[in-house]
């Protein structure tokens, strides 16, 4: 990764965390929300976590979405979340990275990885050799299966 | 130092031609200086001094000896060759000239020639210089008779041959390094009529010599190619030179392969082009090589772009495949909108597809592991399970794959699952999928073979040789035509082999397709990986 690219998504970072820390407060205020699995869903394509937020708030979910790893990790330790849902390949913290934090923070998540693209083995390997394995799936996903896999358990 | 009475026979082929011509009589064998006027327009006296110059003049050793082996003459050339100045020899034993283990050979000469005996071949024998060293000569030894025939002494003309040795023993080493040469070395006239043919030649197009030589060059080369041989000869009449030229030869039992020739012109003393050689390597091998590597370097520039193209594709398919779901979400489900949206959908589906199997997402899928072959079928099978059962298809399993295998998982199950599609669509009216896994025991390396085979509607023989061509199908919009491709790129890229065979013949329709994948898994570098 080229520091460019790091930089440039930190600013898009820092421009929605605003939106993003409202949204656990809303979240957390509203009692019918405990009830329901929580997932955590990252990427750092916006339109991608948001629009999946959405589709699995319908599903019956309640979503957190978060834009880079970091965020990812500081929403997780008080959203305490039943999945993650994870991107691969992103600045500042990859998906591996964050999946070991998560693992190690709430054992009990359950924790799924996607990916669009090939050249993710070396990250892949790097979890294993540190002995974590992690279930992965293939971008694009169609949104039923995303549902299905999620309710899987 | 020439004895003037003694009459010399030299032998006419030792003769300086210039030196002699109007001066001798020259008869076949030996010749004979004869004082007879009528030979040599001379006087007598004159005569004789003339011959002891000639004698004296003469390039080669000339040396004369009583029978008792004492040496009497000794010309300038003996002195030059011998070392010897004729003051120091003349008047000694010839046994100074004979190393001590020839004496006896000597011994036996004096007395044929003492018995009247001549000798009239070339003897080959080695003498010794006044320095102590040996060298080859070759002698003729005639008898001096005198005026009533009797044998005086003998003559002998020694020529030094120790040089024409040297270029014997070359021309050996070069005949036995020009045979033992790997490559085939054929030396042709200027009408390609092949000269001389070596053991490589022999090895290399299976003719032998003696099947070779006298007959025409064109028997080694391809129908289509005889054209090459004209440009040959006329670029090799021009005195040019043919480098490392890569062409197609045939073998004698109709094989061809690859060589590499280079000719050149044979010329003779006079700078005339009197023939060619020709030097030819197969290298077969080596274009063999060369395909594999430009063929991996290709596999691995596409995978290269299909990682960074993949990326730019998939997330916002990912999130397209999302909009147009909620925008479903948020329509009237019985309006034309919902059902433009569902079309998208189903488009947008297509689009994922082809950018899966072409974009490589399973090729860096994980690391390669040990798996069982059959366990990867079964979970193919799953996939397919309610297919299958649409279909009304049979299976019929018959694994005995016992040995795990080193397999990239994700790789290998987009093989098999390309290859069962493929059959299940072959039979969309029924019929038995069969597939068999085994281990294979052969001198080109162990592993596992999986056959598919399926009873379907079958390739026609049309198509069969361009199944495995990218972007190549039967199925209409419905085929991507990378199925078969993508199956055959990552077989290979394995260090493994897929075959296809089928059969479109009515009531005996079916395809069978083969996988082997070798235990041995490939070199790095070698295939598609950096």
């Amino acid at each position: 990764m080229s520091q460019i690219e790091v930089g440039s998504i930190y600013v898009a970072d820092e421009f929605f965390r605003p939106k993003t820390e409202s949204a656990w407060r809303e979240a957390k205020s509203d009692k019918t929300q405990q009830n329901r699995p929580r997932v955590l869903v990252v990427d750092d394509q916006k339109l991608i976590v948001d629009t999946i937020a959405e589709i699995l708030e319908g599903a019956g979910f309640h979503v957190m979405p978060a834009y880079d790893g970091w965020t990812a990790l500081e929403v997780a330790s008080r959203f305490r979340p039943d999945f993650l849902l994870s991107d691969v390949l992103m600045p500042r913290m990859n998906g591996m990275e964050l999946a070991i934090a998560i693992r190690k923070m709430h054992p009990g998540a359950r924790i799924l990885l996607f990916s669009g693209q090939a050249g993710i083995s070396e990250i892949l390997h790097e979890g294993k050799r540190q002995g974590f394995e992690f279930e992965l799936v293939a971008k694009p996903i169609h949104p039923l299966k995303l549902i299905e896999l999620l309710k899987e358990k | 130092m020439l004895h003037p009475n003694l009459q010399v026979g030299v032998p006419s082929q030792f003769l300086n031609r210039e030196l002699l011509s109007g001066v001798g009589c020259l008869e076949s064998g030996t010749t004979r200086f004869s004082t007879h006027p009528s030979c040599t327009g001379l006087k007598p006296e004159l005569d004789r001094s003339h011959l002891a110059a000639i004698v004296e003049s003469f390039d080669v050793p000339i040396i004369s000896k009583d029978i008792s082996g004492t040496i009497t003459s000794w010309n300038k050339a003996a002195v030059r060759v011998f070392g010897y100045g004729a003051d120091e020899i003349v008047g000694q034993s010839v046994l100074r000239l004979i190393p001590p283990e020839l004496r006896a050979e000597e011994e036996l000469i004096m007395q044929k020639l003492r018995a009247g005996e001549r000798i009239d071949h070339h003897f080959e024998t080695v003498r010794i210089k006044k320095s102590g060293e040996k060298f080859s000569v070759s002698e003729l030894i005639s008898p001096i008779i005198d005026e009533e025939g009797n044998v005086i002494g003998v003559s002998r003309i020694t020529r030094d041959m120790s040089d024409l040795k040297q270029i014997d023993d070359s021309r050996f080493r070069l005949a036995a390094i020009v045979d033992s040469a790997d490559d085939a070395i054929i030396s042709k006239d200027l009408n390609g009529i092949v000269r001389t043919w070596n053991e490589g030649a022999h090895r290399m197009f299976g003719y032998t010599p003696e099947e070779m030589v006298g007959q025409s060059i064109l028997k080694l080369i391809p129908p289509e190619l005889q054209h090459e041989e004209d440009e040959i000869l006329r670029k090799l009449r021009a005195g040019e030179r043919v480098d490392h030229y890569e062409t197609i030869r045939v073998k004698k039992d109709g094989q061809r392969f690859e060589v590499s020739v280079t000719i050149s012109p044979i010329k003779d003393e006079t700078g005339r082009v009197i023939g060619a050689s020709k030097i030819a390597r197969d290298i077969s091998d080596r274009k063999r090589v060369e395909r594999l590597l430009v063929q991996s370097e290709k596999l691995a520039a596409t995978g290269r772009m299909a990682a960074a193209i993949a990326h730019e594709i998939n997330n916002p398919l990912e999130s397209l495949l999302n909009l147009i779901y909620l925008a479903r979400q948020n329509i009237d489900k019985a309006g034309k909108a919902h059902r433009y949206l569902l079309t998208a959908e189903e488009e947008l589906e297509r689009v994922a597809h082809i950018a899966r199997q072409t974009l490589g997402y399973y090729r860096d899928d994980g690391s390669p592991t040990e798996v069982h072959l059959h366990d990867l079928i079964e979970n193919v099978l799953t996939v397919y399970n309610s297919k299958l059962l649409a279909a009304d298809i049979t299976l019929d399993r018959r694994f005995n794959d016992l040995q795990k295998i080193v397999v990239s998982k994700g790789e290998m199950l987009q093989v098999f699952s390309n290859i069962i599609a493929n059959s299940i669509e072959a039979m969309h009216e029924g019929g038995t999928l069969c597939i068999s896994i085994r281990k294979i025991i052969s001198s080109a390396g162990d592993g596992i073979q999986l056959v598919v085979q399926d009873n379907g509607v079958g390739i026609s023989q049309d198509h069969l040789p361009k199944v495995f061509e990218p972007f190549f199908t039967t199925k209409g919009n419905l085929g991507t035509g990378i199925g078969l491709w993508v199956a055959r790129q990552l077989v290979e890229g394995r260090g493994g082999r897929i075959s296809i065979a089928s059969s479109t013949e009515k009531g005996k329709s079916g395809t069978t397709v083969t996988i082997f994948i070798p235990f041995a898994t490939p070199a790095p570098g070698i295939i598609g990986q950096e």
